[in-house]
């Protein structure tokens, strides 16, 4: 009952975009309650402000609300001290958004005893982002950008990562690569790697010996590397900064303080990563070698294994079986799985998992003689080390843009799962973890995928306020099946209760799907589509009955797109 | 005799081969001079070569060198032929590296403690004139090692500069002192890297440190300086200290005032300008004036180029410059090694000028970044381009560098043609008539239907661009705003759209005649897509340009890559050349429509990802091509700084960010509203028979919620399994 509980919660305090930006205009003002809830709960050292479920949780004496966290997913007393704190948090919120800062301070001080020292900070950056929600410079700013004026540089990021992203308007920067990892990225990775390597533990009885890791420019720009801290620990290393303050370098963590074994990494790396952290993908390959290289059992270094039995059976060198960062050909991005899943036209789920290869096939680093290698096409290397994967893991660091959201995640992440599953015979595998999540979730992608169904997809505070937008609020629900979609060509994810559940929601419900064809009829035959093709692929097993359903929705959609010509 | 320097950037090389020249044509001394740029980590053969020159070398100079891993090879290397070097002269390295420095009986190893190599004699502060030691506690910061670096403005680094001789007057030139007077002598040459000093640096540490007969006549030179901060132009006869001297002269030289709306305000290193390795600034600064643009080209005050800006480019607050184009690949508050990018970007706001960063390749040869597929090198990509970057930097391009085999960097002509272009195009929006502006707004498709027009992360396009297109009117732009954001859609998708196949209504129809007229890339792009018209967007024999015309601003409609349905291009590893329809939209833009800026709406679009360097593109790369002359804004969702620095650096756009849409808590909904409901009376009720009945309900209630298929985040629990 309490991990139904938990899971509910899970689903329920999950925060989704409940609608679209217009450039140029502030954003309604009831809905910022749970935003700045979600910003408080977090501890903001450069605000000097703790984080308020902390301070309450201190503040009525209880364990520590991270604690309570865990707890309550199996002690029903810590279950209910949490939902406390989480009552007081949001009426301090809601009485903060109705008299201001003062009054909350006051409330929070009479009823849970949080000093106003404590409080004050914490209500002063919550006072200054709503103050600059209200106003919004984007239409100034481009004025401003059209009249050939300087346009200021600002961070890139959510709200409730980095508030000092307000105000929007500005001229978005990405990070000095040498700077990456920093230290509390580093820090933070260790924690998300040991939650990782325990869950996949607990459930396959073992360690990963191999593990493909996803990695992108937009964590790492946002967290300061924490997707390349975590490559880091796995193989157990950690980064050195040099006198320019650069990390160029990696040192050994000794195993006895490691207490596990090296995992072997195989990174597919984005080329935006690639493009912008051309120095930490040098970074990256140097740890490998580093590590390859160690003197160390086989059984306690998994890399050195691989490499050294790949070098015994492929009789190549130290630089071919040691090849593990990957990305696309120099200039090319991308790995076109999501083009090939939107067009339809791919024949077999193998097919995808070869693009991907591809694509991807070209490594980057330094040879063993210090040459720059710039993208040398590498197909056998990248078998070999896919063919030995365990586990597919990617970092996630904001709830902003979920794996269903984009094309994206789905052409990487569940590219590389089929690639893995062609090569090792057997599917990895797969795991997300959800960085901003106060206490460092992984979870498995199918959990992903039900969280983001129920969530977003079939939520109507979700699915209206896309709709609310008209035109491009269908396109925004068609995007989400399409995407949904991409993770069963790619991974085989997907319920089928979750497409079961979509067509009941847009497609059978008449009423719907009527708003849906008179608002964007192109998007709804998409999305009928869709269905369509995940029955005919043999994705989603469902009764004739509705089958039949959809079938004659989608010839209506036809006619009618037809008469509009 | 040999002496070997290593060093970074692209100023030493020229004079060091002087110098060689030079010396041995007067003193037949049978010199060679081996120099190696440090700039980024080196090869196997380089260091191959850089060992045999230390083991040939009397006397070694190490300037500049800050990377670690260089460093970690050099120390051994300079420990190996210790015996054989008889003096070692490191200047501004890191602290390992200084506590190298040896010559005659100064070892800063053992006088500044650390790590020397003889651990025993505890560095004793050197005696002699108060102003020696002032000198000397500032080599001692130079050589430890320090967690923090103080921030020293470039104003002290200069006084130092300036006062330095004079001080030197002061050592005596006898015993111990003596060759801490001679480190001096060194340093205060290179930091006038004349062609004439670093000649007589070189003559110095010969004269003093390798006994020769040749030698023993030759005088001590003294040093020729330069004014630290100034303004420079290539057909001036000397620096100017002032901006009233500098516009005296250029004014009379061009015949026409200093405006400041007209003038491009340069930032120069000091460096290649003392050192005359400057033929890259003045191919540039000659292109601009080209486009009849004036310049102020000022010596960057590197660690704070503010102090440059509010000497030559402010007077009273108010500009004399338009645009400011930074050439020093640092920066702007910071210098090399660190940034304030907050005070840098506090500066320009107030100043509202823009800022550019451009780049010379300094740490890679021409030749090199031609033929390379990744464009800039990583350090250079890291510290010339991400770092100024974070001050608002916009336009990283490259513009000259290292010629194979050169002393001396050279301008790129085309670039430079190019990039002076691009300036004068900023400058046509600063200073034109808002009415007589032609800007052209771009909206995406993708997947490419009907129904995706105006696809963008986070943003309702057309709402967003209707609320612009009334803001444009209301500055005066010449613009017929449509009633509404749905009139505007409509009015985009609409017309003879269907006839052609396209997804938006048609703006013009380019005939292939025309398209090769205009275009110079179409045989490019026939290898790649065969003959044009092809079959993408194109109708009839001719391209369709997508969009509609509303008074002075276009908006329209970027094709996709074009490859999305056809697998046969999909599963190619590298794609090739944009198609006939997309350059065609560009090249319409650009010749026919006349467009003053392009504006894409939104993340993202697909052009800055066509084929073509990473970072630093060249002519042959697409995106660069594609963007041309034209000034590029670019909407692009705050909360992705990874894809739109992408189109940053290889589209040259100036990123206006816009906020994501509001969030909130998913909450309960329908059923899940109900087992909400279940489990909190579950919880709350004692009755065991109550509890039974709930648990059956729920039971149900989660099954039809398909909630039993559910593996469960981190840790299992035993009362899930019961479910």
């Amino acid at each position: 009952m309490l991990a139904l509980t938990e899971q509910l919660l899970e689903i329920e305090q999950r925060l989704i975009p409940t609608g679209l930006h217009v450039f140029g205009r502030a954003p309604e003002e009831p809905a910022q309650a749970d935003m700045l809830r979600m910003v408080a709960s977090f501890d903001r050292p450069e605000a000097g402000a703790r984080s308020l479920p902390e301070l309450v949780a201190e503040g009525l004496a209880l364990q520590p609300y991270s604690q309570l966290l865990d707890a309550s997913r199996n002690d029903e007393q810590a279950l209910r001290e949490r939902e406390r704190v989480d009552e007081m948090v949001a009426q301090a919120i809601e009485l903060f958004l109705r008299a201001g800062t003062r009054a909350a301070c006051e409330w929070l001080q009479r009823e849970a005893r949080v000093s106003t020292d404590d409080s004050g900070p914490v209500f002063m950056l919550l006072e200054k982002i709503h103050a600059e929600l209200k106003v919004n410079q984007e239409a100034d700013a481009l004025v401003r950008a059209l009249r050939g004026e300087y346009i200021e540089p600002g961070p890139g990021a959510d709200i409730v990562q980095n508030p000092a992203i307000l105000p929007t308007g500005r001229n978005t920067h990405a990070i000095n690569p040498y700077a990456v990892p920093s230290e509390i990225a580093f820090t933070r990775a260790e924690r998300v790697v040991n939650t990782l390597l325990d869950r996949h533990r607990a459930e396959h009885g073992r360690w990963p010996r191999s593990m493909a890791l996803v990695l992108w420019g937009l964590d790492n720009i946002k967290t300061q590397g924490e997707g390349v801290a975590q490559a880091l620990w796995l193989m157990g290393v950690r980064p050195v900064r040099d006198a320019m303050n650069r990390a160029t370098d990696v040192e050994v963590i000794p195993l006895e303080k490691l207490k596990r074994p090296r995992i072997d990494v195989v990174m597919t790396v984005s080329g935006i990563f690639r493009d912008l952290f051309g120095a930490t993908m040098g970074l990256l390959d140097k740890a490998v070698r580093v590590v390859a290289a160690l003197d160390e059992p086989a059984e306690l270094n998994y890399l050195r294994s691989h490499v050294a039995e790949q070098m015994h059976t492929d009789d190549c060198s130290f630089d071919e079986a040691s090849t593990r960062v990957f990305s696309n050909a120099p200039g090319n991005y991308g790995t076109n799985v999501n083009f090939m899943v939107m067009d339809s036209q791919w024949e077999n789920s193998a097919t995808l998992g070869e693009l991907f290869v591809t694509r991807k096939c070209f490594a980057y680093g330094r040879d063993a003689r210090g040459h720059m290698i710039e993208g040398r096409e590498a197909r056998l290397a990248m078998d070999r080390a896919l063919s030995r994967v365990e586990a597919a893991y990617q970092n996630i660091d904001t709830f902003e843009i979920g794996i269903t959201d984009v094309d994206h995640y789905f052409e990487y992440l569940g590219g590389v799962t089929r690639a893995v599953e062609e090569r090792a015979q057997v599917r990895p595998a797969v795991y997300l973890s959800d960085t901003l999540s106060p206490d460092g979730k992984v979870r498995s992608l199918e959990e992903t995928v039900r969280l983001e169904t129920r969530a977003k997809t079939l939520n109507p505070k979700w699915y209206e306020g896309m709709l609310r937008h008209g035109y491009r609020g269908v396109a925004e629900i068609e995007n989400h099946v399409a995407n949904t979609f991409g993770w069963s060509a790619t991974a085989d994810a997907v319920d089928d209760w979750v497409y079961t559940e979509v067509a009941k929601t847009f497609v059978l419900d008449e009423e719907m799907m009527n708003r849906l064809r008179s608002l964007n009829p192109h998007s709804a035959r998409s999305l009928v589509a869709r269905l369509l093709e995940a029955e005919g692929r043999g994705f989603w097993q469902v009764d004739d009955e509705m089958l039949n359903r959809l079938r004659e929705t989608f010839a209506g959609l036809e006619d009618q797109l037809e008469g509009l010509t | 005799m040999n002496v070997t320097v290593l060093y970074i950037g692209s100023s030493l090389l020229a004079p060091l081969r002087q110098a060689e020249r030079e010396l041995n044509a007067e003193y037949e001394l049978g010199l060679r001079i081996a120099a190696h740029n440090f700039g980024a980590a080196l090869s196997e053969e380089v260091w191959r070569e850089v060992e045999g020159d230390l083991g040939r070398a009397d006397v070694v100079f190490v300037i500049h060198v800050m990377d670690g891993e260089n460093a970690a090879r050099l120390l051994p290397a300079l420990e190996k032929y210790r015996a054989r070097h008889r003096a070692v002269i490191v200047i501004n390295c890191m602290p390992e590296l200084m506590r190298r420095t040896r010559l005659g009986r100064v070892d800063f190893g053992q006088m500044f403690g650390g790590k020397g190599r003889s651990e025993g004699e505890t560095g004793k502060p050197v005696r002699g004139k108060s102003l020696a030691r002032s000198v000397a506690a500032w080599m001692g910061e130079q050589a430890r090692a320090h967690r923090e670096k103080k921030r020293r403005s470039h104003t002290t680094y200069l006084k130092l500069v300036e006062r330095m001789p004079a001080l030197l007057k002061l050592v005596p030139g006898a015993g111990k002192l003596r060759d801490l007077k001679n480190y001096l002598a060194l340093f205060c040459y290179f930091l006038q890297p004349t062609p004439a000093n670093i000649r007589s640096m070189i003559l110095h540490a010969l004269k003093e440190y390798v006994p020769d007969v040749r030698l023993a006549n030759v005088k001590a030179v003294p040093f020729e300086t330069m004014p630290a901060v100034a303004l420079y132009h290539p057909d001036a006869p000397a620096l100017f200290e002032t901006y009233e001297a500098y516009r005296k002269w250029y004014e009379k030289r061009s015949k026409q005032r200093l405006e400041a709306e007209q003038t491009i305000g340069l930032l120069l290193m000091r460096p290649q300008i003392v050192s005359r390795t400057r033929r890259h600034y003045d191919g540039l600064i000659r292109a601009i004036e080209a486009e009849g643009l004036a310049v102020l080209p000022a010596l960057s005050t590197l660690m704070d180029n503010r102090e440059a800006c509010e000497k030559f480019f402010l007077k009273d607050q108010t500009s004399r410059v338009s645009q400011i184009v930074s050439l020093t690949g640092f920066s702007f508050v910071g210098g090399p090694a660190m940034n304030d990018s907050e005070a840098a970007a506090q500066f320009l706001k107030e100043l509202k000028k823009p800022l550019r960063s451009c780049v010379s390749l300094d740490m890679q040869t021409i030749e090199d970044w031609r033929a390379s597929g990744t464009g800039l090198n990583p350090v250079q990509a890291g510290m010339q381009v991400a770092i100024p970057e974070l001050d608002g930097a916009t336009e990283a391009f490259v513009y000259g560098g290292m010629p194979a085999g050169g002393a001396e960097p050279v301008p790129l002509e085309d670039r430079c043609l190019r990039l002076a272009r691009r300036l004068k195009r900023w400058h046509r929006l600063q200073t034109a008539p808002r009415a007589s502006l032609k800007l052209a707004l771009l909206l995406f498709c993708f997947p490419p239907n009907k129904g995706n027009v105006g696809t963008a992360a986070d943003l309702d396009v057309f709402p967003s661009v209707w609320e612009i297109l009334g803001r444009l009117k209301a500055e005066g732009y010449e613009v017929e705003v449509p009633s509404s954001a749905d009139a505007l859609r409509e009015l985009l998708l609409g017309g003879d759209s269907e006839k052609y196949g396209a997804t938006a209504r048609i703006a013009y129809r380019m005939g292939t005649d025309e398209y090769r007229r205009l275009c110079p890339f179409v045989e490019e792009i026939e290898a790649e897509w065969g003959t044009a018209p092809g079959k993408i967007n194109s109708f009839g024999g001719e391209l369709l340009v997508q969009g509609i015309q509303l008074g002075n601003v276009f908006i329209g409609v970027q094709p996709t890559f074009g490859y999305e349905g056809d697998p046969m291009r999909l599963m190619m590893a590298r794609s090739g050349a944009p198609h006939h329809g997309f350059m065609a939209l560009y090249t319409y833009l650009e010749k026919i429509f006349g467009a003053d800026a392009l504006v894409h709406v939104g993340t993202h679009g697909a052009l800055e990802f066509m084929p073509g360097k990473q970072v630093g593109l060249s002519d042959s790369c697409w995106p660069d091509r594609l963007i041309g002359e034209l000034p590029h804004l670019y909407l692009y969702s705050v909360n992705n700084p990874s894809e739109g620095s992408i189109a940053k650096r290889r589209s040259y756009a100036e990123l206006v960010s816009y906020l994501t849409p509001p969030i909130e808590r998913a909450g309960v909904y329908k059923d899940l509203a109900s087992l909400k409901e279940l489990l909190a009376a579950y919880r709350q009720t004692a009755d065991e028979r109550e509890r039974e009945q709930l648990f059956g309900v729920i039971e149900e209630t989660a099954r039809a919620l398909n909630f039993q298929d559910d593996a469960h985040a981190n840790a299992p629990s035993p009362a899930y399994t019961r479910l």
